[in-house]
């Protein structure tokens, strides 16, 4: 018994020391793409991916949901093979992102323009579609608002309910469900809805040349006394809590609405419905671009990046009756998917922002 | 003071009446006890019912019967892996419904079938390449819409489907060319961003690589520290400074243990990012502790007579270790070792910081090849936005909870087993 | 070493009423008693002929806390001593110095000299493993290791190598259990766990396990506290024949016990050796005042 049982330690002991050694020979090599990124990019990129791996003799890349900032700081990290090939984002690269990226030899970026995402306000089927306009958006949702008696100054919020904002809205308490603000979803949504919104008063709209960082503020503060609930970064959540819940609205991505339409409904913004021409044609106000970018010193040196570009930026992939529009992408007109697969396939970088 | 009224007469009526006190006091407590029973068995009940009445049908999925030609004009015999299948299966669903011509009628056709039909005809071709040329039947996934939709996923209401897609459908049903099967690629398949041909076989093989790789690291190494510390360090000021730092070890918030791995395994050691290695190497810091401490609480269980037996018939100390102590401590150290596994399989916190929350479509194939966990596939099919990634959620978490289950039983089977009295 | 102060007036301080003895042996120049409550100098002879064991200035220290007080005592061939006393005088941990076994409780310290056949077991480079094979052990409570009564036994033998082979070691365990009087109980059921036999059983189990590695010398720490009546006769009956080919060191509660099977007493108090003598002597004619009190039963 007790021979066995010092073997069976010497045994482990010495696997132990195996795998410490092993770990050590492992090359810096690597046989599969490495993507990083914003998880509103993540479900079309993985189905990209998929079909990549599926169809070529290549692996299928492996994609990791680390949110648009987070992928572009692991992306600018450097150009050994242990930093990701691609990195996707649901807003383009910042200035200081750039810079950083280039002081540290990343030198040579491609960008690639995929397709919009629109943003949703949608409530339960149960419930009268709303029709709301962006500025009912912003004063339902601002921190501080303009005094509603027309002077220009702001108060804290005094909005109940949605009746209190624009008199032709139900008098339903104001109770939006929306991502914290982490979410790449959030930011969109405070610059194109929020930021929409408070231009409508001329007094804030010459505050932005004035005083930016008091127009930010403005814009970008959402009220904090329950009004608008965080909800979490799983936008089907969201879903499910508006099906329990038909007096409530919330906030998210569209490919959502499109998978559970038999369950939810997107509100009208600015008379707008939120459906994928609307979007497509730019004529829906809530809907942003979703990115990705190559690092132009890994091609060559991780197998299948090209040709993972081509499968990308192909029509049957991208284009209007692409499997991407299936899943909830809104294609780019014709004239910029032109350009951004030029781009791809031939791998120019971006000289600057 | 009171004590003046008792006498040796009223003594025990005082008794009595206490004894009274006393009980209901027992009866409150008990029922208490019973009524917080009662309620955790009621949110275990209602987390078990909603898990399982989401998830059963996961593990059952709608085939459809297709009979495709394989047209020798879209098989490239050089290059059959990329020769045209889904042109072929679509070609086999216009010849059934001749009558649909418009081109978006067509493309909802299109869509009630699969895309894995394809996969599977182009792996019925490699491997026999004498079908080309014939028409091939076989039973094929419906689209995850489809699937959901038969399994009564949208009620009365046909969902996304449109009224083309359920006349199609209902005339499959009609004829018997669709049927429920055991969903076996839920448990083959890796990956997949279609719900219908997505599996947990990747999922689970990454969980057991990492398991594997804490469990050879983290079990030897916490027994012969549990073992030294218990047994052969001279308790003093460095030991309690060790003991205290176990403990606090044991306390620290997971993702801390993510945030070093990524700094030492990833960074300093340069291992490759998303794999199970390092996965299991994060893992085995967070479940070190938890070993080290049930050791050692094993250890000190063990009666000092058994040490006292040993060394009083001539044995060292490392003899009275290794042949008596250790083997009687080693039922408490394997439960110990069997709940740190446990808790590593259902832990993700640390595993974004180390590039483990991610989309893997292949099988992994070793300890470097890129994975995810089980409890990351549960994480990430949840918060994807095709409907019958719900389903699959349950049924990855019916799976999780399983291993779970299994893993506890072990432990309690052990300490049952190798349970002594001295 | 440490002697207190002799003086008359203790006996009546002390106030108690004694009997006076005439002892007619050493410290002839005192009638009676030989010593007070106070005087804690060890009367009678501790000293015999050609000892197995000789310890010297015995004292024990947990952690700065004087223990055992200077003990001198021999351990003659072939004789059962025992040590008895009241709890916490010492005498458990001045047997537990006799085969080292203190060294195990940290801040344990032991001055003076203990000698086995004139080898210092405290010298450095004594080893304890095989000293402990020599001066065997058995513990208060019957302690069995979890195994088969087989491997109880055959235990000592094999970590030592002393059996050659297979059948050696048979007849090795063979003879222990014999010795220990066991053998015609279990000859059967050798693969059973040894904790499956009775207490007494279990306690001569142990015994065997100790004979079983031919030790020198016998310490046993009261092998009997545990037992009921029946099973301690059949202990204290296997104790007088172990006499026979082992010193035997007993320390024990019952002074019927130590009547009955040892032949030279130990009286212990407060971590002193204060009488020791022949068995027969200390019980019916103790020299000293503590022993009387203790054997007449006014303390302890």
């Amino acid at each position: 018994m007790f021979h066995t049982l010092s073997r069976l330690f010497c045994l482990s002991v010495a696997v132990t020391g195996l795998l410490s050694w092993s770990q050590f020979s492992f090359a810096a090599e690597r046989d599969y793409i490495s993507i990083v990124g914003s998880s509103t990019v993540y479900p079309f990129a993985t189905v990209v991916a998929e079909t990549f791996g599926r169809t070529t003799h290549f692996k299928t890349p492996k994609i990791e949901s680390t949110g648009s900032g987070g992928g572009l700081k692991l992306f600018c990290e450097g150009v050994s093979l242990n930093t990701p090939d691609i990195t996707n984002a649901s807003r383009r690269i910042k200035k200081s992102e750039f810079d950083r990226c280039r002081a540290n030899g990343v030198k040579e970026i491609v960008e690639v323009k995929i397709g919009y995402d629109g943003i949703v306000i949608a409530n339960s089927i149960k419930a009268p579609r709303m029709k709301l306009t962006r500025r009912d958006i912003f004063l339902a949702l601002a921190k501080n608002v303009p005094d509603p008696s027309g002077a220009e100054r702001l108060v804290p919020n005094p909005y109940r309910t949605w009746k209190d904002v624009n008199p032709s809205l139900p008098a339903e308490k104001i109770e939006v469900l929306g991502p914290p603000p982490t979410s790449g979803t959030r930011d969109a949504f405070v610059e194109l809805a929020m930021e929409g919104g408070a231009k409508t008063f001329p007094w804030i709209k010459t505050m932005k040349k004035k005083n930016k960082h008091h127009y930010k503020e403005i814009c970008h503060t959402l009220r904090e006394d329950g009004a608008y609930i965080e909800a979490g970064e799983n936008d089907n959540l969201i879903v499910q809590k508006l099906e329990a819940n038909p007096h409530r609205l919330g906030i998210f991505g569209f490919s959502f609405l499109d998978q559970n339409s038999d369950m939810i409904q997107g509100s009208l913004v600015d008379g707008v419905a939120p459906e994928f021409e609307a979007i497509a044609d730019g004529s829906y106000p809530i809907s942003r671009p979703l990115f990705f970018y190559v690092k132009k010193a890994h091609v060559g040196k991780v197998p299948g990046i090209p040709e993972y570009l081509r499968e990308f930026t192909a029509e049957k992939t991208w284009g209007p009756d692409g499997y991407l529009a299936d899943r909830g992408l809104i294609p780019m007109p014709d004239r910029e998917r032109e350009k951004f697969r030029h781009d791809a396939l031939n791998l120019v970088p971006l000289e600057g922002i | 003071m009171n004590s003046t009224r008792i006498t040796e007469k009223n003594t025990s009526e005082l008794v009595r009446k206490g004894l009274k006190r006393r009980y209901r006091a027992e009866r409150r407590f008990r029922f208490m006890g019973i009524a917080a029973l009662c309620i955790s068995v009621l949110f275990l009940v209602i987390l078990f019912g909603s898990i399982i009445s989401k998830g059963y049908s996961a593990f059952f999925q709608w085939k459809v019967r297709l009979n495709v030609f394989v047209d020798p004009a879209r098989m490239d015999v050089d290059n059959l892996a990329s020769a045209d299948y889904a042109g072929a299966v679509k070609a086999a669903l216009r010849r059934e419904f001749p009558e649909i011509r418009k081109r978006r009628e067509k493309r909802l056709l299109y869509r009630i079938v699969s895309i894995g039909a394809s996969y599977q005809l182009r792996d019925m071709v490699m491997r026999d390449s004498s079908i080309i040329g014939s028409t091939v039947s076989f039973w094929a996934p419906l689209d995850d819409d489809v699937d959901i939709y038969l399994k009564g996923a949208y009620g009365k209401g046909s969902g996304r489907l449109k009224p083309l897609q359920v006349r199609i459908i209902e005339k499959f049903r009609q004829e018997g060319r669709i049927k429920k099967v055991f969903n076996t690629t839920f448990f083959t398949a890796g990956d997949s961003r279609d719900p219908e041909l997505a599996g947990i076989r990747g999922a689970v093989t990454g969980s057991f690589y990492t398991l594997l790789v804490t469990l050879l690291l983290s079990f030897p190494i916490g027994v012969a520290a549990a073992v030294y510390l218990e047994e052969f360090a001279r308790p003093g000021r460095w030991s309690d400074i060790i003991e205290v730092n176990i403990n606090n070890l044991a306390a620290v918030p997971s993702i801390i243990f993510g945030l070093l791995g990524l700094a030492i395994f990833l960074n300093l050691f340069g291992l490759p990012r998303s794999s199970t290695l390092v996965g299991g190497l994060v893992l085995t810091l967070m479940t070190l502790p938890t070993i080290i401490i049930a050791s050692r609480a094993a250890l000190k269980s063990v009666p000092p007579s058994i040490r006292e037996a040993a060394l009083g018939v001539g044995a060292s100390r490392m003899q009275t270790v290794f042949h008596h102590v250790l083997p009687l401590a080693l039922p408490g150290m394997l439960t110990g070792t069997i709940i740190g596994m446990a808790q590593a399989l259902g832990e993700t916190a640390p595993l974004p910081m180390i590039g483990m929350v991610a989309f893997v479509a292949d099988i992994p194939h070793g300890m470097t090849d890129p994975s995810a966990v089980l409890p990351v596939q549960i994480y990430l099919w949840a918060d994807s936005p095709e409907r019958a990634f719900v389903e699959k959620t349950s049924g990855a978490i019916m799976v999780l909870l399983a291993f779970l289950m299994a893993m506890n039983g072990t432990a309690v089977y052990l300490r049952k087993k190798f349970e002594r009295k001295w | 070493m440490n002697t207190a102060c002799y003086t008359p007036e203790s006996t009546i301080i002390a106030g108690v009423n004694v009997h006076l003895h005439d002892t007619g042996d050493v410290n002839e120049d005192v009638k009676g008693l030989v010593s007070s409550a106070e005087d804690y100098t060890t009367v009678g002879n501790p000293f015999v002929e050609s000892p197995r064991m000789k310890c010297r200035e015995v004292s024990v220290d947990y952690s700065g806390k004087r223990a055992v007080f200077g003990v001198s005592l021999d351990i003659a061939r072939n004789e059962v001593i025992a040590m008895i006393g009241p709890s916490g005088c010492g005498k458990s941990t001045f047997l537990r110095c006799l085969n080292r076994m203190n060294d195990t409780i940290p801040g344990c310290t032991v001055s003076g000299s203990i000698t086995l056949d004139g080898m210092d077991i405290y010298d450095r480079k004594v080893d304890v493993v095989p000293l402990r094979a020599m001066v065997g052990m058995v513990f208060q409570k019957p302690n069995p290791f979890p195994k088969s009564i087989y491997d109880n036994i055959a235990y000592g033998p094999r970590i030592h190598g002393l059996a050659g082979s297979r059948s050696e070691l048979d007849a090795l365990v063979e003879d222990s259990l014999r010795k220990a009087g066991l053998w015609d109980e279990v000859k059967d059921q050798l693969d059973k766990p040894g904790t499956m036999l009775s207490g007494g059983q279990q306690q001569r189990l142990c015994i065997a396990r100790t004979i079983a590695v031919s030790p020198e010398v016998i310490l046993m720490d009261e092998p009997c506290s545990a037992l009921d009546p029946i099973a301690t006769a059949r202990v204290e009956e296997l104790i007088e024949e172990l006499r026979d080919n082992y010193s035997i060191v007993i320390v024990t509660h019952s002074m019927q016990q130590a009547a009955r099977v040892s032949q030279r007493t130990a009286y212990f108090h407060m971590g002193w050796l204060v009488e020791v003598g022949e068995t027969d002597q200390i019980f019916t004619n103790p020299r000293h005042k503590l022993t009387e009190n203790y054997i007449t039963g006014r303390f302890g």
